[in-house]
């Protein structure tokens, strides 16, 4: 008997600890004044694991907590909940099923690589919408019940690239892709996008980068064997960073043309080698140059809060702040059928002054209206990126 | 494909280093460390951390110094506490078990994001005929032989060495000679675990540096230390060395990228084949 009671104690005691290990807190915020029907919102999110945006949701909580201290929606304060996907596709079809099942209305302000491409078929049948805070995998741009803020790195790849070839002149653009999922075929399509547009090729693609890739020299040779005058890549923050130091190490004193997911303060800080510009469009209106303005709304939000300004940041602001509109359109009751109603029936869509172009959900059978990017670049000698333009560049076939 | 294997020169060295001093554990202290990498990764990882909270640089690389060689001390001080006449094997499970965990520890303490390096060293050394060498590769190469011939000389031409021997031919004859077995031991585990930090922390910052990537530097280490059958220390010099080229060059075609994290287990494998060419049978099971 006494066994069994210490056996029962031990399991209360270890299931704790997972529970703490595991992060299991989840939403809630600080003091609101908002005291009626808690609104249920979710989000899934890559907050573990090789690739991780934590600050899409950050951001969203941020503008959440911010609302629920001014009394919510009419006294209905919106409750988020995060859920972490750890970029495993099990661990995000499961946390997905959560979220739909605590009660959410929908998804707001989802940063993941994995959650579209798992998770958009049980959005459909579960009749939930989600507002992507950062949409990586090709599902959130042509999935119906999904509607993304960012550019995505598809779009964001063929601006990088136009940009590129264009403005700044470069004719030998080497390509490194780290491909998860099914993303391969949605960036060669941009690739193709741009090659039509442009008439330029790629000199070289290679493929078999992967996010965990530790040691970048072999590719670095590769490239310069290749004889490129710029390094096209779709890494994320540690991999630039990897890439950045094996081209210092042997010597590949090339361009480099990125994604929106190396546009932050901190990686330009931490980078020591640069080569001839690392450049990126940016998704959003850039936030680390003065001589750009949109974003002050935003950056004392992000600084009141301590979250680091990243685009992740920029788009899981805007998904809240979208989200936010949509529901103050809405009169009755707040349900997830209210609110699918209502995003699916906009049709005016709603301008910010931190993208180039509006942003909607409405009745499509995909989405995808941020199609508009800012170069920016770090320069050799600088430790910040400043922007390069003085306005958006936009994808092919947008409508100005 | 020259310049391919130049650059692999660099984890070359890596492996090659971790993999004389795997061999020396092996020798001198019976057990296979498969936390040796890890040891340096943590250490490595403190003083990155600290950095970043701007202790001085020279100041946080003396602490992750010091952590380093302080884990690597206590870890040797757990097996020869509680298992000082196990077989190696038991040893060196131990080994996997504070590898495990210092991976975890890091996770807890630092995150699952890999850490931000500045780099100690960094940049071209010099060039030949269009091949770059990096200051990395020179500096670890040049590591990697000053450090198995260093060891090679200390076991064989002086007086420690030839305690340090005794102690792993014959530890309790050793012991009752009134040689410092305890000390001699410990300070095994304390120079393996300095040199292992000292060459995370050189090469952490040419790559993506997250706990396992570091971590798992042992597996092609041990490939190395097996050509010498973790008793000779050239030969895991020559070893690492060999995998590092192997490895670069390897990943200049696009065929074998994907696979050239198999190599060393290929090497492993077609060693063993060869070391028991001349087994018969009954002898070789």
């Amino acid at each position: 008997m006494r066994s069994k009671k210490s056996l029962m104690k031990g399991l209360v005691v270890a299931t704790a600890a997972a529970m703490v290990l595991s992060g299991c807190a989840s939403g809630g915020g600080s003091e609101s004044t908002a005291d009626g029907e808690p609104i249920v919102v979710s989000s899934v999110n890559a907050l573990s694991g090789a690739g991780t945006f934590p600050e899409a949701s950050e951001a969203a909580q941020a503008v959440f907590d911010e609302y629920n201290a001014n009394g919510g929606l009419n006294g209905q304060p919106i409750e988020y909940n995060v859920f972490d996907d750890k970029g495993d596709p099990a661990t995000a079809s499961q946390v997905a099923r959560e979220a739909v099942e605590n009660g959410s209305v929908a998804l707001v302000g989802s940063a993941s690589a994995i959650d579209c491409e798992v998770n958009h078929a049980f959005y459909e049948d579960s009749e939930i919408l989600s507002i992507q805070g950062t949409g990586v995998d090709p599902y959130c741009f042509t999935t119906p019940n999904i509607s993304p803020t960012n550019t995505g790195p598809y779009v964001d790849t063929e601006l990088s690239l136009t940009y590129g070839s264009e403005v700044l002149g470069l004719e030998k653009i080497c390509g490194l892709l780290a491909i998860a999922g099914s993303t391969r075929d949605a960036y060669q399509g941009a690739i193709d996008t741009w090659s039509e547009a442009t008439g330029n090729e790629l000199v070289m693609l290679d493929d078999t980068l992967t996010y965990e890739t530790a040691d970048y020299t072999p590719y670095v040779v590769k490239i310069k064997e290749a004889g490129c005058d710029a390094v096209y890549g779709n890494m994320i923050e540690p991999g630039i960073v990897g890439l950045l130091n094996a081209a210092e190490a042997q010597g590949l004193d090339v361009t480099f043309l990125l994604l929106t997911s190396g546009y932050s303060e901190q990686l330009a800080q931490q980078v020591t080698f640069t080569g001839q510009g690392v450049y990126t469009a940016a998704e959003f209106t850039p936030f680390t140059d003065e001589s750009v303005s949109g974003n002050e709304d935003w950056a004392a939000l992000m600084d009141e809060y301590g979250i680091a300004k990243t685009a992740f940041a920029q788009g899981g602001y805007l998904a809240a702040m979208h989200f936010i509109e949509v529901l103050e359109g809405i009169d009755g009751d707040i349900t997830r059928e209210s609110v699918t109603e209502a995003l699916r029936g906009m049709t005016t869509p709603i301008e910010s002054t931190m993208t180039g172009t509006p942003w909607i959900f409405g009745d499509g059978d995909s989405h995808g209206s941020n199609t508009a990017g800012w170069p920016v670049a770090i320069m050799p000698g600088e430790t910040t990126w400043s922007a390069v333009a003085d306005d958006w560049i936009y994808a092919s076939g947008t409508e100005q | 494909m020259l310049q391919g294997a130049i650059a692999g020169l660099a984890i070359g060295g890596v492996y090659a280093i971790i993999a004389v001093s795997m061999t020396l554990m092996a020798q001198l202290v019976r057990v296979i460390n498969f936390s040796q990498a890890a040891i340096g990764m943590f250490g490595a990882f403190v003083s990155a951390y600290l950095a970043s909270e701007r202790v001085p640089v020279p100041l946080a690389i003396a602490i992750g110094l010091v952590v380093g060689v302080a884990v690597s001390v206590l870890i040797g001080l757990i097996l020869a506490r509680w298992l000082p006449e196990s077989s190696i094997s038991a040893r060196s499970a131990v080994t996997v078990a504070s590898l495990l965990l210092l991976v975890s520890m890091s996770y807890i303490l630092f995150g699952t994001r890999p850490m931000n390096f500045r780099a100690i060293v960094s940049g071209t050394a010099f060039e030949v005929g269009g091949v770059v060498v990096s200051q990395v590769t020179v500096l670890m190469v040049s590591l990697a032989i000053v450090v198995a011939a260093g060891s090679q000389l200390l076991l064989k031409k002086t007086k420690i060495g030839t305690q340090l021997r005794a102690i792993s031919d014959r530890p309790i004859a050793a012991e009752m000679l009134g040689i410092p077995v305890r000390m001699l031991t410990l300070g095994v585990w304390a120079f393996s675990g300095l040199v292992v930090t000292v060459v995370i922390m050189v090469v952490a910052p040419t790559q993506t540096a997250d706990a396992i990537s570091l971590s798992m530097l042992v597996i092609s280490a041990s490939a190395a230390a097996l050509l010498g059958a973790f008793k000779r220390l050239d030969l895991a010099l020559v070893g690492g060395l060999l995998l590092g080229i192997i490895q670069g060059a390897a990943a200049q075609f696009s065929a074998l990228t994907l696979i050239r994290d198999w190599i060393p287990l290929v090497l492993i494998v077609l060693f063993l084949l060869w070391n028991q060419r001349k087994e018969v049978w009954d002898e070789a099971r």
